[in-house]
């Protein structure tokens, strides 16, 4: 498990926490206090989401701050039949996926002007030793929908339900993300591993 | 290797700490979105107002966090290329863009208007924040921080200006040339949407009201079709779908009787992206007001001259464009003009328009200079408005600007206010935008919405052609004002249910029957579609398993054994009345077509549409529906389509497609 230091909440007790639906609550009718100590018990959870998902500290504490921002703004629009975790989740999946598509957007007109001069600043990385690091950076190589249900069933632990209610689809698909997405992992395993040995 | 790796340990790696500086950063602003947020509620259109709770207060601290995010923002893209000259660069995308800087003229002034507003915020976030550092001086220093904080690879994120301000120590490193650019890049960015998030599917058990306005705005396709044209794709929370669907028009069925302004059409065919779930197409046509009965139009066209619409497709665009308004007007109309730049100023008094040559020339001397100061702008053009008005008439301010809406002194509520006052004073206001760089989508929207008005996008003649000739009797004549639709679903039948689109238009339920709360108009000869998926009960693609508590004992309630999925309510006010109407429709299974080519071909190519704009959008539902069959639906549904509006359509789907990778 990952060491939760300042982390109010670990990932599965994010998902039961009824403590956040009562706040969540007054914070969609207007109480600031709620809405500020809802804030300051998740920033921490969002950023590490969002450094989980594209893997880099300055974009994920770029992320947190949008999230932080959207959520200010879309609390009062939150209704309590949705569960806060997966709507918290759903909001900082979108931000990271709008960015990456923006950049990915940006990056084309990059290349387009400097071919010669691009570098990939991605792919030498240094934690290749560690296996869970190689994992992860192939997983973060997945399709999006694939990479969304890994990260959200193996890195934060959720049931493919509640993986299911944050992507916003059936629970089947999820588990057929997952079986595609371990298909392609090991292959892409097998072939970093070759290259190592 | 083992064949069955543990993915689990992906719960090994360790996140880094988030930044200090940066949580109480978004701490405070999130807080302060949150008050704003607060503020605005209460007000038409979105359940969370989310589009109008930001003018312009918020705007500019927004827009300085996006300038910065936006393009020059893009980390990683221009830390991959450091050897590249970001002189270069930006000329790159200066010529990719078609972005021209104005610098003849009056443009210093703007520029200098423009700072001087910057440095005012910059002083507002200063005191909301002790600034650790030196502060930032120039807007130039800060926008050369930011591209060197973005192409150092460093610990901390220069996610602020004050922030930046810390990293300007470290500019020694880039060349001065490349400072010279940047008030430029600044006007690259500018274009303002506020973001939105995809309605979701919904459970009819839980939830089987669904309410929302009417919106026959069409700015967004324009916007769409511009991006795409330019080989990029659009900004998601820039395509609203209902605006594209309802940029095109349609004729379906009028009723018989003319008691109503427009006739309701509803019909349910199977769903082209899913085969488990089935389209409700709601159909909503206007009467066309036949010309020698239509009423007598007060136009005052108010003007935005500042320097920044010397562009072509700016000012001499909003020229000729009026002047192929004015073929649409005769003896019984009065057009006056007003123009905003430094000062408000009176350009023509009301004219009766078949005073040709006196309007033409007053158009004519139309001069782009000076800065924008909107506010005395539309006060001076409501007074005309009433100096002229015509009672049983059309009473209307036509705002044409770039986007750059300085209301000066008074605050956007207060204009929000004075917008509002005069719409229940019988004065509308329709926005017609122009350009691009640093289009005001939000404000434009808000404004128009407020105003009782239509916002468009103008970016080419054709364009104006369309809205302003072709169309010229919906965009000026407004047949029914506040419509709204209800609609609810009879869980017996529907499972499931989603909008499509009109994110930025849900009402709250109560809403539906307060006919205080103002909503969409619908304007001679205007057609709306909206669009359900809606999931059947015992279809494989229910996405919410069924309640174990509770939900069998409220099927049975309800369970009349009706077989109609959904009942369907309409709201609508005649132009002059204050007291809605109600129009009602049940759908039952007679409304069932078994195929899509049972569907009038308007019908399915709004269908193409919604599919078309929910793939811009990222939208789940549509990611296995390619755009080949979007196309195939589009193109087999083109119709007469006498001003190839739906060819146009079919070249976009192309343009999207290659830039879909």
């Amino acid at each position: 498990m990952m060491t939760i230091t300042e982390d109010a909440l670990s990932p599965s007790d994010a998902i039961a926490g009824d403590g956040d639906q009562a706040l969540a609550v007054r914070a969609s009718a207007g109480d600031r206090e709620a809405f500020a100590r809802l804030l300051e018990r998740h920033y921490d959870t969002i950023h590490r989401i969002a450094w989980r998902w594209c893997g880099d500290g300055t974009e994920a504490d770029d992320i947190a701050q949008d999230v932080a921002v959207k959520l200010g703004r879309a609390i009062s629009g939150w209704r309590a039949e949705a569960s806060f975790p997966s709507w918290l989740y759903r909001i900082v999946l979108n931000t990271v996926r709008d960015r990456q598509r923006a950049r990915a957007s940006e990056r084309r007109r990059v290349e387009a002007y400097a071919v010669q001069s691009l570098v990939d600043a991605q792919g030498g990385g240094g934690a290749d030793d560690d296996p869970a690091a190689r994992l992860w950076s192939a997983v973060g190589s997945l399709p999006d929908r694939q990479r969304d249900a890994v990260l959200l069933v193996h890195g934060e632990g959720l049931s493919h339900d509640e993986a299911a209610g944050v992507m916003g689809v059936s629970e089947g698909t999820v588990s057929f993300h997952i079986h595609e997405a371990k298909k392609k992992l090991r292959t892409m395993m097998q072939a970093s591993e070759d290259e190592l040995s | 290797m083992s064949d069955e790796f543990d993915l689990d340990i992906l719960k090994t790696v360790k996140a880094p700490r988030p930044d200090a500086q940066t949580r109480d950063r978004a701490m405070r602003e999130a807080l302060a979105a949150f008050d704003d947020e607060k503020k605005s509620a209460a007000t038409q259109g979105s359940a969370s107002g989310s589009r109008l709770m930001t003018i312009l207060q918020r705007s500019w601290s927004t827009i300085l966090e996006t300038l910065s995010k936006g393009r020059l923002m893009s980390g990683t893209a221009i830390a991959t290329i450091l050897a590249v000259p970001l002189a270069g660069y930006l000329a790159f995308m200066v010529m990719n863009d078609g972005y021209r800087p104005n610098l003849t003229g009056s443009q210093p002034m703007e520029l200098a208007a423009d700072q001087s507003q910057r440095a005012d915020d910059r002083a507002r976030r200063e005191v909301a924040r002790p600034a650790p550092e030196p502060a930032p001086r120039e807007a130039e220093e800060r926008d050369r921080a930011i591209v060197l904080s973005e192409a150092m690879p460093q610990a901390a994120p220069p996610a602020s200006y004050i922030q930046q301000g810390a990293a300007l120590n470290k500019r020694s490193l880039v060349g001065d040339g490349s400072a010279k650019v940047m008030p430029g890049m600044e006007r690259l960015s500018r274009d303002r949407f506020e973001s939105f998030e995809t309605s979701s599917v919904r459970a009819v058990l839980e939830d089987p009201v669904s309410t929302f306005s009417i919106d026959v705005d069409t700015a967004s396709y324009a916007v769409v079709r511009r991006a795409l044209m330019e080989g990029r794709l659009p900004d998601p929370d820039s395509v609203r779908v209902e605006e594209l669907i309802n940029y095109f028009n349609y004729a379906y069925p009028l009723p018989d009787s003319r008691e109503a302004p427009f006739g309701v059409n509803v019909s349910v065919s199977p769903t082209p992206w899913n085969a488990d779930t089935k389209l409700m197409h709601i159909g909503i046509q206007g009467y066309d007001i036949v010309p020698s009965e239509r009423p007598a139009a007060n136009l005052v066209f108010l003007i935005d001259v500042s320097g920044s619409m010397d562009a072509p497709d700016k000012l001499p665009l909003l020229k000729s464009a009026f002047r192929l308004l004015l073929d649409k007007l005769d003896s019984r109309d009065t057009v006056s003009i007003v123009t905003y730049s430094g000062n408000a100023g009176t350009v023509l008094e009301p004219t009766k328009a078949d005073e040709r040559e006196k309007i033409l020339e007053a158009i004519d001397t139309l001069q782009p200079g000076g800065t924008t100061a909107g506010a005395a702008g539309i006060e001076q053009a409501y007074k005309l408005a009433r100096q002229a008005r015509v009672e049983g008439g059309v009473n209307r301010v036509m705002l044409a600007t770039d986007g750059d809406f300085n209301v000066g002194a008074s605050s956007d509520e207060e204009l929000k206010r004075i917008i509002e006052d005069e719409r229940d004073d019988g004065i509308f206001l329709s926005v017609f935008g122009f350009g691009k760089g640093n289009y005001n989508d939000q404000l434009m929207q808000v404004l128009a919405q407020n105003g009782n008005g239509t916002a468009a996008y103008i970016d080419t003649l054709a364009e104006a052609q369309k809205t302003l000739v072709e169309e010229a009797g919906s965009t000026l004549f407004p047949i029914a004002k506040d419509v709204k639709i209800q609609v609810e679903f009879n869980p017996e039948t529907v499972a499931e249910y989603r909008l499509i689109g009109y994110e930025t238009r849900a009402l709250n339920r109560e809403d539906f029957n307060n006919d205080r709360v103002d909503a969409g108009d619908i304007g001679s000869g205007h057609s709306v579609a909206a669009i359900y998926e809606i999931t059947p009960v015992g279809s494989p693609a229910v996405q919410n398993d069924p309640l174990r508590y509770g939900a069998a004992d409220q099927a049975a309630a309800s369970g009349d054994g009706s077989n109609e999925y959904a009942f369907l309510k309409l709201r609508y006010k005649l132009p002059d009345e204050t007291k809605s109407h109600l129009i009602t429709t049940p759908v039952g299974p007679e409304f069932d077509k078994a195929s899509l080519a049972g569907l009038s071909t308007d019908a399915r190519f709004s269908i193409a549409v919604a599919a078309f704009g929910q793939k811009l959008r990222d939208t789940d539902a549509v990611a296995n529906y390619s755009w080949d069959e979007i196309r195939e639906l589009a193109a087999g549904a083109r119709g007469a389509d006498p001003y190839g509006y739906r060819s146009e359509f079919l070249r976009l789907i192309g343009l999207a497609e290659s830039l879909d990778r």
